[in-house]
């Protein structure tokens, strides 16, 4: 017979205002089976752990229910504990008794008596909990970061000199991401390319770096410690080995109007080319969208200029298959475009610009060469409009949330504006300040203060052209929600940060969650931001939520940190939880039948097939049997196995139904 | 005045949907009606409608199976199996003339906190409606148990 | 038939196969299955429109499988379900020779790629009285329905027959038969009856050869071959795929499109 341990928790008010813990341990006592049942304020304490493993000790307890918060917060810390009395922790379950009860219903009867059935209903399963052993599974000591930003760099960085290898991929051809399109950063001013492009040098370098550019993840299969990652390496149309970055066929590309990338649609490009010339690798890539050879069969006169003849215009998409211990996504965000507002004409104004656009006017290696020209027409704005929070903070946007970073780099145009044009009037539509950071605030009174940037609380509801300036239309609610019309030369709109374009396909090819805005999926808020729901995938930067660069690096490093924790041994302790075909003597050997409809259920291939042979080397039978290296635990090849042959350990059909059968 | 009938709800939901997103409605604090009992599973491939069948023989007036939205599965295809296994099931159901308003499938995320509450007591309020499930009680109650 | 008979005894004479499995007279005007393990007892196989037996369900058995390779008279049904069976791994390609009858023809298969290309250019279609039976019920409020089943049901007593004639029922350790745990009560009360009857039917959806056969065999009349026909037209309708059609296993339930289309999950 079984002896069972309940432990109702208080956990403070949290449970015990709302469930009558007292009676609740009362009720589980006349449980068959349970010879313990007590409450206490908080289980999960270093008393309270103690407490329980005294009393396994003290009743000879051989299962354990803890009934207190989801088993999703604490299944970990109790089954520690647990284990730490004596007993296999996989003998310890937790009763739900605080997100699915307390916290949702109302103070009563009806609340406790929910408590105590839902107590039952895991006591009834732990009498067929059985021991569990952990798994041991080798670990590829591989990283692979996605995305070859400021995040993706550090995080790459990290791993490396921490003593593994990373593979970096990168879907443009250089790494450096928006950061490298940045004129100036936030508080410092400091030169954006200047501090990244050492990094982007180092990370090049760095004899446990293996850059993969112009690249993209097309399909992860495997588990952590042991994935199976395939690249496509898109044709750069170049020999890279023989590439010098001597940028002759940039020079003479005869084509050179195609709108450029970088520079967010403000300059023009070659068909050959490097996205900036601080690119990593200084490699360039054709775009065969726009080359002329390959719209009308004409030219290839990069290949005749090239004087180590590295064009390769016949190069073809290469896939490579990569085995990889762990993956780090840093793929970052992309900005909202001006054609989503059309209370300030759909972008069609050239001079309404985005918040990337105004860095690269404002970069000296932008289209302008840093100095302030408006997009219509290269004059001078003498009047220059911010307008922060555009779009977001907007739930007729479909944008709710807070980019975090327009207040900060709105401050920062205003400023870089009237350190350019001193003359200049730049004006600040505000809703809020929001400067949280180390400096931050400082940073931002001295744009009103020293640069005599003129902030304005209220919105703008319009703009248009008249007699070739823009009319902005907006109020100032500091003063009773007066109007105030400027005419400005430009408007730059501090626009939404947003996932980045197909981030949802990327989420789903490494089965990882993603919200509604397509911003990857932290395993808990609070106290998992870098890791995913997807063991062995983790999160660094902008991917999971607008986050400005000093963020975004402390959570790279964090990322890192977790990656060479998984690599700090050789084996990974895999949970037992996975599916066991069974076997018996002979001449049953299985109730398997050998059918292997149960195969195609298996996200993982992990059901093989074993041969039973007789002392003569006959082959009796073909079962089934489950790889327990690749099985994850998700039981659908048990519930389309007629016989139920197969059985998930930890929850079986014979604790799921004695579950079912105590309701 | 006679004790109004509060159904009996059971639940099967997956762990890293559903389960979580009925955590997220208890950290928001959202209230929603007590009927119903959750048992967890790791995935919807996980669930047998033999299990659903029991549930009904214990008694249960209405059932919810809920896990993650096609294409989140934390398995990758559990859900996309389970999908298929509830097309035929539930059809196979409603041929033998089993109520099939009784029975709720749905796919509720990690994010979902609100929704979950809203559907426990779209769900409750449906089958309060509809009364216990007294066919099904006879037939538990003509055998021997 | 003659030339069923013929080539029979050639088989065994010649010793290719160790018997021939087919019909003979029985009592009462029905035909029993027949083994023929000597040439001389091939003469009692008849072959009419009154054989239906599905003779698959013998193939996976162990006597038979301990007498080395088999030749079966097979109809339509059979066919379909060797073929399924074979998909299903319970018998290997070369284990079974197989008289195709289709009518008044006549075709020897050896292979399961063989019967699958013959299989092709064959179309199933239900018995009128099954499609007629179905829709009414189809026709009929959801207590009407209820209240049939129940009563067809209320004689069930648990006898297995439909079972054990099923070929795709060859699972030496059934479900039904389990107690630990117990998911199916065995008792032949109402619900005993009602959950055997559903867990059948869902075991079957998708390798239901449509044959019959459990209707046929149920000595107390019940039309349980409705629910399982019932399964396997939905498995069709829904997605497309159908038992006893191919030698390489296409199992509704254990494959999946991302975009199967329902309209009922919330």
């Amino acid at each position: 017979m079984s002896r069972i341990g309940v432990f109702t928790c208080h956990c403070g008010e949290n449970i015990g205002a709302t469930v009558d813990c007292a009676k609740v341990a009362e009720m589980c006592r006349a449980i068959p089976g349970v010879v313990h049942s007590v409450d206490y304020k908080y289980m999960c304490s270093d008393p309270g752990q103690r407490m329980m493993q005294e009393a396994i000790r003290e009743h000879q307890l051989d299962g354990v229910v803890v009934a207190a918060c989801s088993p999703r917060m604490h299944e970990p810390t109790f089954r520690r504990a647990v284990s730490g009395a004596g007993i296999n922790p996989y003998m310890c379950e937790m009763a739900n008794l605080r997100e699915h009860c307390s916290w949702v219903h109302e103070k009563g009867e009806a609340t406790t008596n929910k408590a105590a059935d839902l107590i039952r209903v895991l006591v009834e399963k732990v009498k067929h909990n059985e021991p569990l052993h952990p798994i041991k599974v080798p670990v590829t000591r591989t990283a692979m970061v996605i995305g070859g930003g400021v995040g993706g760099i550090q995080v790459a960085l990290d791993i490396a000199n921490g003593g593994h290898k990373v593979v970096l991929v990168e879907k443009s051809p250089s790494i450096g991401g928006h950061m490298s399109q940045l004129s100036e950063t936030f508080p410092t001013l400091d030169c954006s390319q200047c501090i990244l492009t050492p990094r982007m040098v180092e990370a090049a370098q760095h004899p446990n770096i293996t850059l993969m550019t112009y690249s993209e993840v097309e399909k992860v299969d495997g588990f952590i410690g042991n994935f199976k990652v395939t690249v496509r390496k898109k044709a750069r149309k170049l020999d890279e080995k023989l590439c010098t970055g001597c940028g002759l066929c940039i020079q003479k590309c005869p084509n050179k109007k195609i709108s450029d990338e970088f520079n967010e649609g403000l300059g023009t490009r070659t068909a050959i080319y490097v996205p900036f010339p601080q690119a990593v690798p200084n490699k360039p890539v054709i775009d065969m969208k726009n080359c002329t050879f390959y719209k009308t069969g004409k030219c290839k006169v990069c290949e005749k200029m090239c004087p180590t003849g590295a064009i390769r215009f016949e190069q073809e998409d290469e896939l490579v298959t990569l085995d990889i211990g762990a993956i780090v996504l840093a793929t970052g965000f992309k900005l909202m475009k001006t054609d989503a507002f059309p209370e300030y004409g759909y972008g069609k104004h050239k001079d309404i610009i985005d918040g990337m656009q105004f860095e690269r006017l404002a970069s000296a290696s932008g289209p302008t060469s840093g100095v302030m020209k408006r997009p219509s027409d290269g004059k001078e704005p003498k009047t220059v409009v911010f307008i922060a929070c555009s779009g977001s903070r907007d739930r007729a946007k479909g944008v709710p949330y807070c980019s975090k970073i327009c207040c900060m780099y709105t401050a920062k145009h205003a400023m870089l504006y009237k350190h350019k044009v001193h003359s200049g009037k730049a004006y600040v539509f505000y809703m809020d300040i929001r400067a949280a950071g180390k400096d931050y605030d400082e940073f931002v009174r001295r744009a009103i203060e020293e640069d005599e940037v003129k902030y304005i609380r209220g919105r703008v509801s319009r703009i248009y052209e008249e007699d070739g300036k823009l009319i902005v239309m907006g109020a100032d609610t500091l003063m009773g929600g007066e109007p105030v019309v400027i005419k400005a030369d430009m408007v730059v709109l501090a626009t939404a940060v947003q996932s980045n374009d197909r981030s949802e396909e990327l989420a789903q090819t490494l089965h990882v969650s993603y919200d509604s805005y397509g911003f990857f999926a932290e395993a808990h808020p609070k106290l998992r931001p870098v890791e995913t729901n997807t063991a062995g995938i983790f999160l660094a930067g902008a991917c999971q939520a607008p986050r400005d660069i000093p963020e975004t690096v402390a959570q790279a490093s964090g990322a890192a940190a977790k990656v060479v924790g998984l690599f700090s041994n050789e084996e990974l302790t895999r949970e037992p939880i996975v599916a066991v075909v069974n076997r018996q003597a002979a001449p049953v050997y299985s109730t398997c039948t050998g059918c292997f409809l149960c195969q195609g259920a298996c996200p993982y291939q992990a059901i093989e097939q074993e041969e039973i042979k007789a002392r003569d080397g006959q082959i009796l039978m073909t079962l089934a049997r489950i790889n327990p290296g690749l099985c994850q635990g998700c039981g659908t090849c048990v519930a389309t196995c007629r016989t139920k042959a197969i059985d998930l350990q930890g929850f079986s059909n014979e604790q799921l139904y004695a579950e079912l059968m105590t309701l | 005045m006679a004790e109004q009938f509060e159904p009996k709800i059971t639940a099967f939901v997956c762990n890293w949907c559903t389960y979580a997103g009925a955590d997220l409605t208890g950290t928001s604090r959202i209230k929603y009606q007590s009927n119903v009992r959750v048992l967890r599973v790791p995935c919807t491939g996980r669930i047998d409608y033999m299990m659903v069948l029991k549930a009904l023989h214990k008694g249960a007036d209405g059932i919810i199976v809920s896990g993650c939205h096609p294409n989140d599965c934390h398995y990758t295809s559990g859900n996309y199996h389970a999908r298929r296994r509830w097309m035929v099931f539930k059809k196979m159901m409603e041929v033998m003339g089993v109520d099939m308003r009784r029975i709720t499938f749905s796919w509720v995320s990690a994010a979902e906190g609100a929704r979950w509450a809203q559907l426990v007591n779209e769900v409750t309020d449906q089958v309060r409606a509809l009364g216990p499930y007294t066919a099904f009680r006879q037939v538990v109650g003509a055998g021997v148990e | 038939m003659e030339a069923v008979i013929r080539r029979a005894k050639e088989l065994l004479e010649k010793g290719e196969v160790k018997a021939v499995l087919g019909y003979a007279q029985g009592t009462g005007g029905v035909r029993r299955p027949h083994f023929a393990k000597r040439p001389d007892q091939v003469d009692k196989l008849v072959l009419d429109a009154t054989c239906a037996q599905n003779l698959a369900v013998y193939a996976t058995k162990h006597e038979v499988k301990k007498l080395g390779k088999v030749a079966i008279v097979a109809l339509p049904g059979t066919q379909r379900a060797l073929i399924q069976l074979m998909a299903e791994r319970q018998i290997r390609d070369g284990e079974v020779a197989i008289l195709a009858v289709d009518g008044a023809e006549l075709k020897e298969l050896d292979s399961a790629q063989g019967l699958e290309e013959h299989l092709a250019l064959k179309t199933q279609a239900l018995d009128a009285k099954d499609k007629a039976k179905l829709a009414e019920l189809e026709a009929m409020s959801t207590e009407a329905r209820w209240a049939y089943w129940q009563e067809e049901l209320s004689r069930c007593m648990k006898c297995y027959a439909c079972r054990n004639s099923c070929p795709m029922c060859y699972c030496e350790h059934c479900t039904m038969d389990c107690n630990r745990p117990q998911w199916v009560p065995v008792a032949s009360h109402a619900l005993g009856n009602l959950e055997y009857h559903m867990v059948r039917t869902m075991h079957l959806a998708g390798r239901c050869l449509e044959c019959g056969d459990c209707g046929r065999a149920c000595p107390v009349g019940i039309p349980v071959h409705l629910l399982t026909f019932s399964a396997e037209e939905t498995i069709h309708e829904l997605f497309g795929q159908r038992a006893g059609r191919k030698a390489k296993l296409d199992y509704a339930l254990s494959t999946f499109k991302t975009d199967d289309k329902e309209s009922f999950i919330r």
